[in-house]
């Protein structure tokens, strides 16, 4: 099992195609119904005076079911999690939360992954960070790493096959 | 009495944001605390929450059940692992089969999760833990009347429902500490609950760049003598990337940003260079500090 197999294979990750597609079903039967588009989360949205999101149009493109063009769409990405939709939306809709199951829908149905992620990913399953220690230039110009500040060792997982395992276990388990 | 914790160290800070762990480990023992590190700990999950939920429910539950193992309440410095495990709490409290799917999972390493562990982060840990009565009896050297703002992080703040160290619209316990550290603190500035952009830096790094750059230029043009943060993203963004931060807004920035951290350090006493300051990428030497003896 490889990097490759956990998030670019549509056919290996139907069954959690299928988690996510009810995921999005219940989002959009129960949820989508109380928006009564007031807006207030695109008003608030940190990623829409930069890259234009309309958490609200979100919202009410899920009601009609344009699952496949949303998942489809870039415009998911752009959200920053800044979670102002979660907290301020007068019926509880939180648009951010529909937008991280798309996002997982466009990962589960074998769209490639934009940016760092495949590489936090495979970082995760390696050693269970997103990153190794870092060198680092100081203000002064000199470089230093962890172990030349007098910090004790980095934490990590202490049996890392028993954590890949468990790893790529939730990344393909069945419903 | 003594505060024990262990301390989640999450990714970013022990492999980068080394200011903060440092200055942290030196300046929380002042005020009795203990903090305790354990062996195991990962990734919180939120980094891999656009990827798959449920891997981040997974890393969360397998944290907290790192913890609850050893019988220790959580210290998380970071906001973003803060919210996730806090989330993790939520979910599975209200989600009993969901737990149950989790334990089964968990059981490969020998750990169960039953919800038992409280979490702290640094604002509640100095505001509603420690106190700001016994942070002022402590403290050696004021900070004279610094002029500075407070960046919470939207992880920290957000959302409420799940339960956060602070209020989402009108946080204010950040000032509260930097008064009694002797600061004269900004209670409020437009740009006070804009994101630092952190979030997009995997797959849209420009625009994040965009978002720290914003914030910082307002600062700046509002006569600020310093930010002050307490998330190593936000920090990442604000401090060690605040050069390039400034290209995409075209504007030359030069703002002071400090861990909290820091600067509480600075305020009990704590040596100057036990606290990290020349991993500060900002002009933080622009200010001067009465030195601590």
């Amino acid at each position: 099992m490889t990097i490759v197999d956990l998030t670019s294979m549509g056919e290996p990750q139907s069954d959690q195609q299928k988690e996510i597609r009810n995921r999005l079903r219940s989002l959009q039967d129960q949820i989508s119904e109380y928006c009564y588009q007031c807006a207030k989360c695109t008003s608030g949205c940190e990623a829409h005076k930069l890259l234009e999101l309309e958490p609200h149009k979100i919202v009410a493109l899920l009601k009609r079911g344009l699952i496949n063009e949303l998942v489809n769409s870039d415009v998911i990405w752009t959200c920053m999690t800044c979670l102002k939709c979660r907290e301020r939306c007068p019926q509880k809709v939180a648009p951010v939360e529909i937008l991280f199951a798309l996002k997982n829908m466009a990962v589960a149905s074998g769209k490639q992954i934009p940016g760092k992620y495949t590489a936090m990913l495979q970082s995760i399953l390696t050693m269970g960070l997103i990153q190794d220690i870092q060198q680092i230039t100081t203000r002064i110009n000199t470089t230093v790493k962890r172990e030349d500040l007098g910090l004790p060792a980095l934490v990590k997982p202490t049996d890392p096959a028993k954590f890949q395992a468990g790893i790529m276990k939730i990344a393909m388990e069945k419903v | 009495m003594k505060k024990k914790y262990a301390l989640f160290p999450g990714c970013l800070m022990p492999t980068e944001q080394y200011g903060y762990e440092i200055s942290l480990r030196e300046a929380l023992p002042v005020l009795g605390v203990e903090l305790v590190d354990v062996e195991g700990f990962s990734c919180c999950g939120e980094p891999m929450k656009s990827v798959n939920q449920l891997m981040t429910l997974y890393l969360s539950a397998r944290n907290l059940a790192i913890a609850e193992k050893h019988h220790l309440d959580l210290f998380v410095p970071c906001a973003m692992c803060h919210m996730a495990l806090s989330e993790c709490i939520y979910v599975l409290e209200s989600n009993p089969a969901m737990k149950e799917r989790m334990n089964g999972m968990l059981a490969a390493e020998g750990l169960t999760y039953t919800g038992k562990q409280h979490l702290v982060h640094t604002v509640d840990l100095l505001y509603d833990h420690i106190g700001l009565e016994t942070i002022k009896q402590h403290v050696k050297h004021p900070l004279k009347g610094l002029k500075l703002a407070a960046h919470y992080g939207c992880h920290l703040i957000r959302p409420s429902e799940i339960g956060r160290p602070v209020n989402s619209e009108n946080p204010q316990k950040i000032e509260e500490i930097l008064k009694a550290l002797g600061a004269d603190p900004v209670t409020e500035y437009p740009q006070k609950l804009d994101c630092c952009g952190a979030p997009l830096l995997a797959n849209l790094p420009e625009s994040a760049l965009t978002k720290t750059g914003q914030k910082l230029q307002a600062i700046q043009e509002q006569g600020i003598q310093g930010l002050v943060d307490v998330c190593p993203w936000c920090h990442k963004m604000f401090d060690s990337r605040q050069t390039k931060a400034g290209e995409t807004v075209a504007a030359k920035l030069h703002v002071p940003v400090f861990y909290l951290t820091q600067l509480l350090g600075l305020a009990l006493g704590v040596k100057k260079e036990k606290l990290g300051l020349e991993l500060n990428l900002s002009p933080v030497d622009t200010i001067s500090f009465e030195e601590a003896v």
